[in-house]
């Protein structure tokens, strides 16, 4: 279990996007984990593959867009060695 | 029909035999409207197969009265039940049309009714005259059963419509509704309303927001000297707006949404526009708990269902992507995520244009 926060939560709650709509998002997006998958992946409990995860990141992105925001949330194939400061 | 102004109020009560009829003598208006929709209310809860409103001795009836008979048609729709309006006035049949009202009402030629004067009522003892019953409004228990959801829709675009009218300064009124945290606007008098609250969902902050989800209204007199929602105000300035009032939508003492009256003059809205405001806000409330839990569930399925289109929408998308560039479905998916963040829009949009476009030309992914 990792120690941290995952990013990917880290960016939930920044965005203020509840669990529910950030499942119906991911959901849209062709995600084919459940609800209670993804929040178990955003609290570390469960490991996703690359693919589940860049899902997840593309639905917190497009929020951090709509906000006015770039694309802070980085993708597996991004070369990130590190969190991003917000 | 011609209206007669008695000035004083009075609504007479009276059964024929499969009918409920209620006689209104007088004005309508914010102060008596109360007393007429306790006085329906208790003929709608009562079951009576049919409720007649009788109005030939009607004065006026201002908005306040229009929306009771709004809230008591959808009422009485939940049990397959119309509402008639008996003697109704030309006046008052084209105010019924502007609103759209004539669609929830139904209207009935003049007929031969007991007339309210003294002498008649003294002749009569199946009438029996009613003034002011302002207790009643309290003891009024609401039964919920099946709601219709486009009457819903409909009386709440009528409250907004009313309010427009009603409140003086209004530019614009509009209706949100939070569902699963999730902020929409139901109804709207203009685009430029509509707007603004769109500007506050993006946003994620305004006093529509602010009402919504704290459960007491939310007033900015002058939005030039507000310091409260920075990244909203200055949207709503570029559109001329001046000052807003957003009043809580309540049901079983929780905030469900906010009615919210946009101006383009500053300071308003003054103590009788809240008071308005109030009054409209519960007759939407009231139709809205009327709605319960039925209405959750429609906006649930709707959810569920753009989500489901959007859905259908990416995946053909990546299928073209897949063809085309003989990949795997995730790989093809994250190209699809790539060449829709380089063109700037979200991926449903990316993928719309694709579908849209001949299987030939595919945007290429970055």
């Amino acid at each position: 279990m990792p120690q941290t926060i995952d990013v990917l939560e880290r960016a939930r709650r920044e965005v203020g996007l509840s669990f529910a709509d950030l499942w119906m998002r991911y959901f849209t997006l062709g995600g084919m984990s459940t609800a209670l998958e993804v929040e178990a992946i955003l609290y570390g409990a469960l490991i996703a593959n690359a693919h589940d995860r860049d899902v997840i990141a593309v639905a917190l992105n497009e929020r951090f867009a709509e906000l006015g925001g770039d694309h802070p949330v980085p993708y597996a194939g991004d070369d990130v060695d590190d969190e991003p400061d917000d | 029909m011609t209206p007669h102004r008695f000035g004083e109020f009075e609504i007479a009560v009276g059964f024929d035999v499969d009918q409920a009829i209620l006689v209104v003598r007088g004005d309508v208006d914010v102060l008596t409207a109360p007393t007429f929709g306790a006085m329906l209310g208790v003929l709608v809860d009562e079951g009576h197969p049919n409720v007649v409103v009788d109005v030939g001795a009607l004065g006026f009836m201002d908005a306040a009265g229009l929306g009771v008979i709004a809230n008591m048609s959808v009422r009485l729709a939940e049990s397959n039940r119309v509402l008639t309006m008996r003697a109704v006035s030309r006046q008052t049949k084209r105010i019924l049309d502007i609103t759209g009202l004539n669609e929830l009402v139904r209207l009935e030629e003049p007929f031969n009714v007991p007339a309210l004067g003294a002498e008649q009522r003294s002749d009569d003892n199946s009438w029996a005259v009613v003034s002011k019953p302002a207790d009643l409004v309290s003891d009024l228990a609401r039964v919920g059963s099946q709601p219709n959801h486009n009457l819903i829709d409909a009386a709440l675009r009528l409250v907004t419509v009313l309010a427009g009218a009603t409140v003086e300064g209004a530019d614009g009124v509009s209706v949100t509704l939070e569902r699963h945290g999730r902020h929409s606007t139901v109804a709207s008098t203009n685009d430029t309303v509509l707007l603004m609250d769109d500007h506050q969902y993006e946003t994620g902050e305004g006093p529509c927001l602010a009402a919504a989800a704290e459960g007491h209204w939310f007033h900015s007199e002058s939005l030039a000297d507000e310091g409260r929602w920075p990244a909203f105000v200055p949207r709503a300035l570029e559109e001329g707006i001046a000052s807003i009032l957003s009043t809580p939508l309540m049901a079983a003492e929780r905030p469900l949404g906010a009615l919210n009256i946009y101006s383009n003059t500053e300071r308003a809205f003054g103590p009788r526009q809240q008071e308005l405001a109030a009054l409209f806000a519960s007759q939407a409330s009231g139709i809205l708990s009327d709605a319960g839990a039925d209405a959750v569930d429609e906006q649930l399925g709707r959810r569920i269902l753009d989500g489901l289109i959007a859905r259908e929408i990416i995946a053909r998308a990546e299928g073209m992507v897949m063809a085309r560039d003989h990949v795997t479905a995730e790989h093809a998916a994250a190209t699809l995520h790539r060449s829709a963040r380089t063109a700037g829009v979200a991926v449903v949009e990316h993928a719309a244009d694709i579908v849209a476009s001949a299987p030939s030309a595919v945007g290429a992914g970055s």
